[in-house]
């Protein structure tokens, strides 16, 4: 699942994940808005939260994410808010591992973080079912691609592609179903009672420093 | 409305089998025989994952798959510190090790019931002819200490078993102080930032 544990990966991508997760969180922080701080934190604790809720599927068990919803409500933040998240969980519940928190930060935040920034312009403008479309679609493909950076980093740190691939195939198919239905829900909702959320959201890149 | 109603029914629906998610391994001990099963926490047994059990020095001694009920059993041949460990091949992991003494007494019950049975008839006839009619030889008497010992292990080992599951099931599930401590750190940090924001612009 996407909370890797220690000793499962090799260093080198241990130090990779650490560099682009501490590299993009200072990026996060210095785009981070006052305004936008309480659904950055309702977003951490419901991240938080969702891990609890599992299911077993075959050999191991999935839960929600989120990253896609956060991706399109909060931008750049996913990273902050996923990592705090990450972080309380390691240490409360024991899930994952300090030593691979940069790679889990950069494999759940980053699809959403990506898909988020590349959609919610154009979330802007639609209906609210249309929006739950695209939402639903961003929820899954940002599940999938944790996945696929999952089996990356697994595959990287020599553990076999046969091995691995069809476990994550078989674990991440639901989850991307979940993901979906659950993203595009939300965001329709919130569509339709806060259409501002998303108004807002891509405002401080707009004004934001381009690295 | 109808819709966050249906949301929150959909994720009720989900939360209905609420399990943590970690995997964890049980071993335990008993008649010098090693078992126990891979678990996630909060329920579930992790069934068809991977399983290594190797020496201290990374001998791998046995290697397989967990049964239907996330089991297995495995009998190292002598005493000897045991590091067990499965992997779901997706990223879970989860160790365990059983120290070389689990095994003592009660590492061959067989073989220990064998001796007795042999060593008996013979030391049957020395107290028949002197007058203290249990006069063990030493080595007998050591033998049965042997096995009195292997049956008090084993005795222990089926009580214990119970409770050292217990610990092991609530050792790392998500307590509801736990929950409630990780929002509140949230609110938090959110709060330190809003008050860092604050400081830095003052209007």
């Amino acid at each position: 699942m996407a909370h890797i544990p220690d000793g499962v990966l090799s260093l080198p991508v241990l130090v990779a994940g650490g560099t682009l997760a501490a590299g993009g969180l200072a990026l996060a922080l210095r785009r981070l808005d006052d305004r936008a701080l309480p659904k950055v934190a309702i977003l951490a604790a419901a991240f938080f939260v969702a891990s609890l809720i599992a299911i077993p599927i075959g050999p191991t068990s999935v839960h929600l994410l989120l990253a896609g919803l956060m991706g399109l409500v909060i931008g750049w933040a996913t990273l902050p808010a996923v990592f705090v998240g990450l972080l309380l969980q390691t240490v409360m519940f024991g899930f994952g591992g300090l030593s691979t928190l940069g790679v889990n930060t950069v494999n759940i935040a980053g699809p959403g973080l990506v898909l988020g920034l590349a959609l919610a312009p154009v979330l802007t403008r639609l209906s609210p079912a249309r929006a739950g479309l695209l939402a639903a679609l961003a929820g899954g493909l940002a599940a999938a691609g944790t996945g696929g950076l999952v089996a990356l980093a697994l595959v990287a740190s020599s553990k076999s592609l046969a091995a691995t691939a069809p476990i994550v195939l078989a674990t991440y198919l639901p989850l991307v179903v979940g993901e979906a239905i659950v993203t595009g829900l939300a965001v329709s909702f919130l569509k339709r009672v806060r259409p501002e959320t998303f108004a807002a959201a891509p405002a401080p890149l707009a004004a934001g420093v381009h690295p | 409305m109808i819709r966050l109603v249906f949301a929150l029914l959909a994720l009720l629906a989900v939360a209905i089998p609420a399990q943590a998610h970690r995997l964890k391994l049980f071993a335990t001990v008993e008649a010098g025989n090693v078992s126990g099963y891979a678990f996630f926490v909060g329920g579930g047994r992790a069934a068809g994952v991977r399983l290594t059990i190797r020496d201290r020095d990374g001998h791998l001694l046995h290697g397989g798959e967990t049964d239907a009920d996330g089991g297995f059993r495995f009998a190292p041949d002598r005493p000897i510190a045991l590091v067990i460990a499965v992997e779901s091949g997706d990223g879970h992991i989860a160790e365990t090790s059983v120290d070389a003494e689990r095994f003592g007494a009660g590492a061959n019950p067989p073989l220990l019931a064998a001796t007795l049975s042999t060593v008996v008839p013979e030391a049957a006839p020395a107290p028949a002819a002197e007058s203290p009619p249990l006069d063990l030889s030493a080595a007998a008497e050591a033998r049965i200490a042997a096995l009195v010992e292997a049956a008090t292990a084993r005795a222990v080992a089926a009580q214990i078993r119970p409770l050292l599951e217990a610990h092991a099931a609530s050792e790392g599930r998500a307590r509801f102080n736990d929950i409630v401590g990780g929002i509140g750190m949230i609110v938090g940090l959110c709060g330190l930032a809003a008050w860092g924001f604050s400081r830095r612009r003052p209007s």
